[in-house]
């Protein structure tokens, strides 16, 4: 089965808003998109630097290249 | 035969699923009243971990033989499905009698003459009832395999037995652990090749596969034909064909004061054994697999319950170096692993800890690293095998496995610090991947960055390793970050390895990287 596009705005804000741990409903969005679903071809993206890490057959390649390292 | 509903006793879990064992299977039903003495073969260093899960699952305590890598306990047997589905145990065998001090006489004729009169004073009838059950156990799961796949079961096993118990001996001075059979002159005549009896065979390897997770068949319906029926020794009437049982002998010998060898033993026990129960000796196609342990003065018979050992359970894609399923049992086991714990494997080659990790404690969250493209090709591979599994009981969607993979690298992983409860890998050895040489780099920057991802306090490793000399040297270094708590000698394809179980200390690890 197809995943869904991940992180639109609609399903989860961007962070865990204040007494989260009690709201059921974020809590199963948030289960869901962590547990629920895999990413079979994609990528990651590294907040602080941009970089992209590429997903491929359900995993992600997050090596180094040698002049990051 | 009556059929009688099995009661729920503390330790038994899912008695109901079993209840089909007894009904309509004749002589088998009276096997499961008695109390079996079962013996297991674990690997070698972690007989207490299995006595810990034989206690847990079962409720029997087991006592540890000094015959390193071997346990022993009782249970009732119709709890021979739940015994089956044990994760720490190799093979399995009913015990026939046990001698914890027998004295071999000098003389190799004298003492090889005592071992063949043994065979008809021992009591064969109530384990012989135990295998037969372990028997009509295993059939059931053939038909329901063949229902599944309709496809005859026609392959040749080439039969493993004592060999794999022979790579775990311990290294004595003096050890026969030859897989022998009897070399006996065929009885004249009839030569029945009953070819539901190699299916019975073939079917045992399917059902080492689908093992863990088919529920019994309740609804399994009695074969007509002779197989379960015939028991030797007895006059066993009312079969269309009396078949005749075939089986061999293995013997594994250890100690320096023995005057004889496995391979004379076997031979000389099986010759007893052919004559008492008139059965048909056979290497590769027999019905029963006798077991004559010996080690020092401790001797013990028994009946083999398992054909293929059940170590590579999980794992359908083979690396060069893949860990035994119950070997990655036992190292899990050994790091307590608490619902919601993170579990890493940072070098997982072909992901047996982490699978086995997931199907064992699926309330913890598995992550399995490799640098290696291959590796981590075959993880996800042997994965995707152990969801098509789960899928196969469910129509709809398949159940997840709380496990993921990903390519990394273990000096530079894309964790976050104190993020992890339980780091647990098999180190590369230097002798089949790697160097020793590249283990004197690899080894400190491994513990350093398994320390920095790690909660400090109550995180912990599991690390095993055959370099023990270059991990003692490593750790030596790292000693604010890591204390050793335990170790657990083994042994791993004929190596003599090692496994630590070290536990974080308090100290906080540095933050020294903002690429992650």
């Amino acid at each position: 089965p197809l995943p869904p596009k991940l992180g639109r705005p609609s399903e989860l804000p961007p962070e865990p808003g204040p007494g989260y741990e009690g709201d059921e409903e974020f809590l199963r969005r948030l289960h869901h998109v962590l547990l629920e679903l895999e990413v079979l071809e994609g990528s990651l993206q590294c907040p602080d630097s941009g970089r992209r890490f590429p997903i491929s057959r359900g995993v992600p390649n997050l090596l180094l290249s040698e002049d990051e390292a | 035969a009556v059929a009688r509903t099995p009661s729920r006793r503390p330790g038994m879990a899912e008695a109901e699923g079993d209840a089909g064992l007894e009904q309509g299977l004749g002589p088998a039903a009276e096997g499961a009243e008695l109390a079996a003495v079962i013996g297991a073969t674990v690997p070698t260093g972690f007989e207490q971990t299995a006595a810990e899960e034989v206690q847990e699952k079962l409720g029997s305590a087991s006592r540890i033989s000094r015959d390193r890598g071997k346990i022993y306990f009782e249970v009732p047997a119709r709890s021979l499905p739940q015994v089956h589905r044990l994760r720490s145990v190799d093979n399995l065998f009913v015990v026939v009698q046990e001698f914890k001090d027998y004295q071999f006489k000098e003389n190799k004729e004298e003492a090889l003459k005592d071992l063949e009169d043994l065979v008809k004073k021992l009591p064969w009838t109530d384990p012989l009832k135990v295998w037969e059950l372990n028997n009509s156990l295993k059939k059931k799961k053939t038909k329901r395999k063949k229902h599944n796949l309709q496809s005859p079961a026609s392959r040749e096993k080439p039969s493993d037995g004592g060999e794999e118990g022979g790579a775990d001996q311990s290294t004595t001075n003096d050890q026969d652990c030859a897989q022998n059979s009897v070399a006996v002159e065929p009885t004249g005549g009839q030569d029945t090749e009953n070819p539901q009896g190699v299916m019975a065979r073939n079917g045992v390897e399917k059902e080492e596969e689908e093992e863990d997770n088919e529920p019994p068949d309740v609804k399994g319906e009695v074969q007509a034909d002779s197989e379960s029926g015939t028991k030797a020794g007895d006059g066993q009437t009312g079969e269309e064909e009396a078949k005749v049982l075939k089986f061999r002998v293995t013997c594994n010998r250890a100690g320096d004061k023995h005057s004889f060898a496995s391979n004379e033993a076997a031979r000389d026990f099986g010759g007893a054994v052919q004559e008492h129960f008139q059965w048909k000796a056979d290497m590769t196609n027999f019905d029963v697999e006798v077991l004559l342990n010996i080690h020092n003065n401790e001797v013990v018979v028994g009946i083999a319950l398992t054909e293929e050992s059940l170590h590579r359970r999980n794992i359908t894609h083979f690396g060069p170096t893949t860990l035994r399923s119950t070997l990655a049992y036992g190292m899990l086991r050994l790091c307590d692993p608490q619902p919601t714990d993170i579990i890493v494997d940072p070098m997982c080659g072909t992901g047996a800890i982490p699978i086995e990790g997931a199907a064992e404690w699926p309330c913890c969250y598995h992550i399995a690293g490799d640098n290696s493209p291959q590796a981590v090709k075959r993880a996800a591979n042997n994965i995707c095998s152990l969801l098509r599994k789960n899928e196969s009981k469910d129509s709809s969607t398949a159940l997840g496995v709380p496990l993921d993979v990903i390519q990394w690298d273990i000096c530079s992983l894309p964790l976050r610090t104190g993020s992890v409860d339980i780091v647990v890998t098999d180190m590369p050895f230097g002798k089949r991947i790697g160097s020793k040489k590249k283990n004197w780099d690899l080894y400190p920057a491994c513990l350093m960055e398994m320390g920095r991802i790690c909660t400090p306090g109550t995180g912990r490793a599991v690390l095993l390793t055959q370099d023990k000399k270059c991990f003692a040297k490593a750790l030596s270094r790292v000693g604010h970050i890591w204390r050793r708590a335990q170790t657990v000698w083994v042994n791993v394809g004929g190596l003599h390895a090692a496994v630590y179980l070290l536990r974080r200390t308090w100290e906080r690890a540095e933050e020294r990287r903002s690429f992650w």
